[in-house]
């Protein structure tokens, strides 16, 4: 006989997905924010492992610079052969590097940086301290009565703070020159103008909030990645669980932050 | 004294997983938990290390503990060297102790009493289930404990490789003078290592007493435990 009851309507089941996804995340993010406090605590008190910062940083810099650098080169190129064919038409071939260069600076850089960053370091962070928990690795830590916040989460978070707006900075470099290189193949632009007209385009104030937000947003997914690893449980699937969290998570905070950047600076 | 437990009970979801158990374990003394698979009997180590909270109960413990897990949990992005010496390295009160030729030097000490020298620098993938659990003896002995914990020290490892590590642990008592707790479900464990044995069913205490008296089978618990049974008053398909 079919069930004709609340419970078996596909509306139910959406609310209910979605009730328990947003339940997930504002534990997520109510976890973040109290070991944030103590990540802080230790760094302002620069109580941490020196050797294993550097080693994150290599990791959060070097490691994921390349695939950082072509998702942002990508993206400028593809906008800018785009848009530059249409605007040379229009004869608004001077504008093409200034709109390149504040869709760089201001948005895409830092978005395509983040998404690359979560994807590629965000994850890894995820996988390997959920599976130190899994494993016990982060019990026999806490036995041993070594701090797992300041051994774990510490030179991981400052190094996503610390590399993120070098990241980003050599990204956006090359997604403009990129863009100015796809505007002269698709539609004969002199890079001349194009540079001019990039030059125009960055604005100090762009530049400071692109970096404030490079800082936040490395710092958030260091520490979103940390977190859902340091809770996961069960097996493989626990890992598994963690990592996906940890990259949706990590998505869903740079979006808000970005949202909450453009309210404070551009609204 | 160094462990004195007294009525301890914990819940997980309202299911009463440990229900008001008292034991004590003297300096020098190893006291088996033995029990059925799901009985309660890594979790009673767990709460005496601090890992899970008590709902109930007193624990009294003097002094460091330290615990060797039943896989080993070596950190495997460290060498054998950095796992043994991580306490050394990491801990607040002991970080800025020794300089890293004393570390160097008392690596190798721990590494000796267990009979493994040479493997400082190689990583925990790269040795054998035995010699993993060993670098964790070795690991959990570095800061000098007044208490050990072993939990299913012998799991998952052959006959010769168990006798091993059981010797190791009638070693390290004595070496140490430590109060020692095993967690084990394994005959020849228990009678090469224990001074003193409970045994644990649904969280109950069932038995006390001596390996001897284990042996004895003069309760209907020790008689299904010893002889292995499935008929006895112990179910192992506990809802």
């Amino acid at each position: 006989m079919r069930d004709f009851s609340l419970k078996s309507t596909i509306t139910y089941k959406l609310y209910r997905q979605l009730i328990i996804l947003f339940d997930d995340f504002l534990s997520t993010i109510g976890d973040t924010v109290i070991y944030g406090k103590d990540v802080l605590k230790f760094i302002f008190k620069r109580d941490f492992n020196m050797p294993a910062l550097l080693e994150q940083c290599s990791r959060f810099g070097v490691s994921s610079l390349p695939i950082t650098l072509s998702i942002v080169g990508m993206t400028a190129i593809i906008v800018s052969m785009q848009v530059a064919g249409e605007m040379v038409k229009q004869g608004a071939g001077n504008y093409v590097g200034m709109l390149v260069a504040i869709l760089i600076i201001r948005e895409a850089g830092i978005i395509m940086s983040g998404f690359a960053i979560i994807s590629m370091i965000g994850s890894s962070i995820a996988s390997e301290i959920a599976t130190m928990r899994v494993t016990e690795q982060i019990d026999a830590i806490q036995v041993l009565k070594v701090n797992p916040i300041r051994y774990l989460f510490v030179p991981r978070v400052l190094s996503g703070t610390l590399m993120m707006p070098p990241v980003l900075v050599i990204a956006s470099l090359v997604g403009i020159i990129g863009g100015g290189v796809a505007a002269h193949l698709a539609s004969g632009l002199s890079y001349r103008a194009y540079f001019e007209s990039v030059w125009s385009g960055i604005y100090m104030k762009d530049m400071n909030v692109a970096l404030l937000k490079a800082i936040v947003f490395g710092f958030t997914i260091a520490l979103i990645s940390c977190v859902c690893g340091y809770n996961a449980n069960g097996g493989a699937r626990g890992v598994g669980i963690a990592t996906t969290k940890a990259v949706v998570w990590s998505f869903v905070a740079i979006v808000l932050w970005d949202l909450v950047f453009s309210i404070i600076f551009f609204f | 004294m160094s462990i004195e437990v007294k009525n301890l009970t914990k819940k997980f979801n309202k299911k009463t997983v440990i229900k008001d158990i008292s034991f004590k374990v003297n300096s020098g003394e190893i006291l088996a938990i033995v029990g059925f698979s799901g009985s309660g009997k890594s979790t009673v180590l767990k709460l005496i290390c601090g890992l899970i909270e008590k709902d109930s109960g007193i624990i009294k413990t003097s002094g460091d503990i330290a615990m060797v897990f039943q896989y080993s949990a070596l950190i495997d992005s460290l060498n054998v060297e950095d796992n043994i010496a991580f306490a050394l390295k990491e801990r607040k009160d002991l970080r800025k102790k020794y300089t890293n030729e004393e570390i160097k030097q008392i690596v190798k000490e721990k590494l000796n009493l267990v009979g493994l020298s040479g493997i400082e620098n190689k990583f925990p993938s790269e040795l054998s289930g035995g010699m993993q659990k060993r670098v964790s003896f070795a690991r959990a002995i570095v800061t000098s404990p007044n208490i050990i914990l072993y939990d299913e020290p012998t799991a998952g490892l052959d006959p010769v490789s168990s006798t091993l590590i059981e010797d190791y642990i009638v070693r390290l008592k004595e070496e140490t003078n430590a109060a020692s707790i095993v967690v084990t479900h394994q005959m020849s464990t228990i009678m090469r290592t224990a001074d003193k044995i409970i045994m644990l069913y649904n969280g109950d205490v069932v038995f006390t007493g001596t390996p001897q008296d284990l042996m004895k089978q003069d309760t209907p618990y020790t008689k299904q435990f010893v002889t292995a049974s499935l008929d006895g008053p112990m179910k192992m398909l506990q809802g």
